[in-house]
C-alpha cells in the first residue's frame, strides 16, 4: 500500500494536523470547540506513532501499543471533558472559558 | 505518480480540510461533522499504513463514540451557533501555530537546511532507506500486540493501568454529569442562602431581608383577593 | 470437474473468471485489482438491492399472515411486483425539503446511511474463497462500520430542524450506542473459540474438515447467540425495539421530514442493516456457508433467511418496549451477563483444550471437541438461568413494594373518607 510514499509525507501531514488542532485550542471561544482541537492533536500523534511503527519498527509492538493507549486515553479525556462542560453549563449557563474566572482574586 | 500516492494526497486533503473547518466553522454542529470527516480521513491513512485494526478501532471509537459525545455536548449546552468563531487572541494563535508548523516541517522535511553550525531536516531514520519500500509487516503483528499487553516485561502493567483509567473516567463522568434532582439543588441553594443570612446577622444589625418563600406567601392572599 | 463440484463452486468460478479477464486486459497490478473490486462491489450492491426488494415483500406477507391478513396481492402473482410498484411510487413522489432545514446535513444523511450499510458486505464470505476482501479483522470491521449509521441518524434528526426528528434521533442514538456494547461483548467468546476475527476463519472453524468437529457455535455459546440476537434487533431498530420510529409517540422519528427517494434510501439502509445482522448471526453462530449436500452459497442464503424470518416473527408478535425497559434490559441484564460469560468462556476454553499442541504449550485437560462444546453449553445455560433468576427476584421485590405502596395509599384514602363521614368536609 505504501508504494512510493516516503515517511516524511506522513510526518508532515501529522504536523499540519497537530498545528490545526493547536490553533483550535488557542483561538476558540467555546470549551467544546477547544476539546475538538485537542482531539485533532491526539489524532495527529496517533498518525505519527503508526507511521513510525510501519516504517521503522514493524516487528516490534511498541508503536501499536502506544497508539492503542492513546485511543483509550482520548476516550477517557473526551468523556470526562464533556461531562465537566455539561456540569459547568448547568451551573453557569455558559461554556465560555473566559467567563469561568470565579477563582480569580 | 503511483495510485498509492494519489490516494495519500486525496486522503490528506480530506484530513487537513476537515481539520481547518473544525477550527473555523461558526456553527458548532457543523464543526463536529467536519471533525468526523477528518477522523474518517485518518482512518484512510491507517489503512495506507497497513494498520487495519487501528482503522476499524478509529472508526468505532472516534466516529461511533467520541464524535457522538461531542455532538450531544454541543446540543446540551445550546451553544450551536457561535457569535464569533474565535476569541480576541486568534491572530496570535495563528502566528504561534504557523511557527510551530514551520519548525516541525523544518525538522521533519526532506530538505537539509543549515542554520548557523547545525543542520536540520533530512533526518535519517533507522531502517528507512530513501527510495526503498518499507519493510513488510509481519502477519502476526496483532498477535504480538496482544501478547505484549499480557506480558509484564512489556506493557502488561500499562495495560492494566489504562483499564483502571477508563473505569475511573467512566464512573467520574457519570458522577460529574449526573442529573441531580431539582429538589436537592433547591435544598442546597436554600442552605447557602441561610448561611449567608446568618453571616450577615453576625456581621452587624442590618435590616434582614425577607426570605423568598415568605415574601411569596405574604403576597399570595392579596393576589387571590384581587383575582376574585 | 464433476457437475456437482461446478454447481458448488459456481460463485468462485465466475468471480475468478472475471478477475482473470480483467487482469488479462490490463496486466496484473493495483489498477486491475481496483477494477475487479469495483465490478465486484457493483454486482454485490445490485444483488443486495434486489434482496432488499424481496425482503420488503416477504416481510409484508409474513407479518400479514401472522396478523391474519392477506398482505399485498394486487401487483403481480402473490403481490410479487409490489416492491417495484413501491419503487415507482417513491421515484415519482415530490422530493420536499423543509424550508428551515440544514440543507447539506439533511441531504447527506440518507446517502451516508445507505453507503455504510452496503460497505459491510465487502467482508462476508459467501462461499469458500468468495469474499470481497478477506480482512483478518472481519467481525470488528462489520461492527465498526455499522456504527456509522448513528452519525447519519443524528444528522437526519438535526438537519430536518423538526422537534420530532430531533427527539427520534436522540432516542436512536442512545439505543444504538448502548446496544453496540453487548453486541461487541458477545462476539468476543466466538473470537476466543475461533482464534481469529476473520469471518472466513470463523466459518472454517465450524466446518466439518481439518479436524474441526463441524459444530456451529450456537451449540457452544447459546447465551452469546441469544444476547447477540437481541442486541442485533435493537441495533437495527426493529420491533420490539422500534422506539426510534414509534409512530404513536414521535410521528416517524428521525425521518419524518424525508420523502421520495431519500426516504427510500433510509428504508434501504434499515433493511440492508437487518440483512447484514442476519448474515453476521448466520456466520458467527450457525456456521455460515458450512453444510452438507447443498451448495455453500445456498446454505448461507437459507440460514440468513431463517434468521430474518425470526426477525419478522418478532415484529409481528411482540409489542414495543418502553424506553426505561430498553435501557435497563441493556445495562442491567445483557451487559453484565455477557461479561460473566466472557470470563467463563475464557477460563473454560483455557482449561479444556482440544489440540495436543495447545496442551503441551499451556497445559490444561485434553478433551474431544464434542466434550468441550458440551461443557461450554452447560456453562452458558447455567449463567443464563442464574442471571434470569436474579432478574426475576429483583422484579418480584419491586412489584411487591409497588403493591404495598398502592395498598397503603388505598388505606389512607379509606381513613380520610371515613373521617369526613360525620360532618361537612373541612375547608
Amino acid at each position: 500500500m505504501l508504494n512510493g510514499i516516503p515517511l516524511y509525507w506522513f510526518l508532515l501531514v501529522s504536523a499540519a494536523l497537530f498545528c490545526i488542532g493547536l490553533y483550535g485550542v488557542l483561538a476558540r471561544k467555546n470549551a467544546i470547540a477547544i476539546l475538538m482541537g485537542v482531539e485533532l492533536m491526539l489524532n495527529a500523534v496517533n498518525i505519527n506513532l503508526l507511521a513510525f511503527w510501519r516504517y521503522v519498527a514493524p516487528n516490534a509492538a511498541a508503536g501499536l501499543a502506544f497508539a492503542a493507549f492513546i485511543f483509550v486515553i482520548a476516550a477517557a479525556e473526551a468523556a470526562i471533558g464533556l461531562a465537566l462542560m455539561i456540569s459547568v453549563y448547568r451551573n453557569t449557563q455558559s461554556v465560555d472559558p473566559d467567563k469561568l474566572d470565579s477563582m480569580k482574586l | 505518480m503511483t495510485i498509492s500516492q494519489v490516494l495519500f494526497i486525496v486522503i490528506s486533503l480530506v484530513v487537513l480540510g476537515g481539520g481547518v473547518m473544525v477550527v473555523t466553522a461558526r456553527n458548532l454542529f457543523h464543526a463536529a461533522l467536519f471533525l468526523i470527516v477528518s477522523f474518517f480521513g485518518v482512518t484512510g491513512l491507517y489503512v495506507l499504513l497497513d494498520a487495519g485494526f487501528f482503522a476499524a478501532a478509529q472508526f468505532l471509537v472516534y466516529i461511533g463514540a467520541i464524535s457522538i459525545l461531542i455532538i450531544f455536548a454541543v446540543m446540551l449546552t445550546r451553544g450551536v451557533q457561535l457569535a464569533q468563531p474565535a476569541n480576541s487572541q486568534w491572530p496570535a494563535a495563528l502566528v504561534v501555530s504557523v511557527i510551530v508548523f514551520a519548525i516541525m516541517a523544518l525538522m521533519l522535511g526532506p530538505v537539509a537546511v543549515t542554520i548557523g553550525q547545525r543542520q536540520f531536516g533530512s533526518v535519517s531514520w533507522p531502517n528507512v532507506v530513501e527510495g526503498q519500500p518499507a519493510p513488510a509487516v509481519p502477519d502476526d503483528h496483532l498477535v504480538r500486540l496482544g501478547q505484549s499487553f499480557v506480558d509484564f516485561n512489556q506493557y502488561g502493567a500499562a495495560f492494566l493501568l489504562t483499564a483502571v483509567l477508563i473505569l475511573v473516567a467512566m464512573v467520574g463522568a457519570i458522577w460529574v454529569a449526573r442529573d441531580r434532582a431539582l429538589k436537592d439543588v433547591m435544598e442546597e441553594r436554600a442552605e447557602l442562602a441561610a448561611e449567608e443570612a446568618q453571616e450577615a446577622m453576625l456581621a452587624g444589625p442590618v435590616q434582614q431581608p425577607l426570605p423568598l418563600a415568605e415574601t411569596r406567601s405574604a403576597e399570595a392572599p392579596a393576589a387571590s383577593v384581587a383575582h376574585h | 470437474m464433476s457437475v456437482i463440484d461446478t454447481v458448488n463452486n459456481l460463485l468462485k468460478i465466475v468471480s475468478d473468471g472475471v478477475a482473470g479477464l480483467v487482469e488479462g486486459i490490463l496486466g496484473p497490478g493495483l489498477g486491475a485489482d481496483l477494477i475487479t473490486m469495483g465490478l465486484g462491489a457493483l454486482v454485490l450492491c445490485t444483488i443486495v438491492a434486489l434482496v432488499f426488494m424481496g425482503m420488503t415483500w416477504a416481510e409484508r406477507k409474513v407479518v400479514a399472515r401472522i396478523q391474519n391478513r392477506v398482505g399485498p396481492n394486487q401487483a403481480g402473482p402473490f403481490g410479487l411486483l409490489q416492491p417495484i410498484a413501491d419503487g415507482i411510487k417513491m421515484f415519482t413522489k415530490e422530493d420536499t425539503t423543509p424550508a428551515s432545514a440544514d440543507r447539506w446535513v439533511y441531504n447527506a444523511a440518507p446517502l451516508i446511511i445507505a453507503t455504510f450499510a452496503l460497505v459491510t458486505f465487502a467482508v462476508f464470505p459467501l462461499a469458500p474463497g468468495v469474499v470481497g476482501t478477506n480482512l483478518n479483522i472481519g467481525v470488528f470491521f462489520v461492527i465498526a462500520v455499522g456504527s456509522a449509521s448513528t452519525v447519519a441518524i443524528l444528522m437526519a434528526g438535526w438537519g430536518s430542524n423538526n422537534k420530532y426528528s430531533l427527539l427520534g434521533a436522540f432516542r436512536t442514538v442512545a439505543q444504538l450506542v448502548g446496544y453496540e456494547v453487548p453486541m461487541l461483548l458477545n462476539v468476543i467468546p466466538v473470537i476466543l473459540l475461533a482464534g481469529s476475527m476473520g469471518l472466513a476463519d470463523i466459518v472454517q472453524r465450524q466446518t466439518l474438515a481439518d479436524g474441526n468437529p463441524g459444530i456451529p457455535f450456537i451449540l457452544y455459546l447459546p447465551l452469546s447467540a441469544l444476547a447477540f440476537f437481541i442486541a442485533g434487533v435493537a441495533e437495527t431498530g426493529r420491533s420490539p425495539f422500534d422506539l426510534l420510529e414509534a409512530e404513536s409517540e414521535i410521528v416517524a422519528g428521525f425521518h419524518v421530514e424525508y420523502s421520495g427517494m431519500k426516504f427510500a434510501l433510509f428504508m434501504l439502509g434499515e433493511y440492508v442493516n437487518t440483512l447484514a445482522v442476519s448474515i453476521v448471526f448466520a456466520t458467527l453462530f450457525l456456521g455460515g456457508y458450512a453444510g452438507p449436500i447443498l451448495p455453500p452459497y445456498l446454505w448461507l442464503a437459507l440460514k440468513t433467511a431463517g434468521v430474518f424470518f425470526v426477525f419478522m416473527w418478532l415484529r409481528g408478535t411482540l409489542p414495543r418496549v418502553r424506553v426505561d425497559q430498553l435501557m435497563s434490559l441493556n445495562w442491567k441484564v445483557l451487559v453484565p451477563m455477557s461479561i460473566v460469560n466472557i470470563i467463563a468462556v475464557m477460563i473454560l476454553a483455557k482449561l479444556f483444550v482440544t489440540s495436543p499442541g495447545l496442551q503441551a504449550a499451556n497445559g490444561g485437560i485434553l478433551v474431544t471437541p464434542e466434550t468441550q462444546a458440551a461443557i461450554l453449553f452447560v456453562a452458558n445455560v447455567a449463567i443464563l438461568l442464574s442471571g434470569l433468576a436474579i432478574v426475576a427476584r429483583r422484579a418480584r421485590v419491586l412489584r411487591l413494594a409497588e403493591e404495598a405502596e398502592i395498598e397503603s395509599r388505598r388505606e389512607a384514602n379509606r381513613a380520610a373518607v371515613s373521617g369526613f363521614a360525620g360532618g361537612a368536609p373541612a375547608r
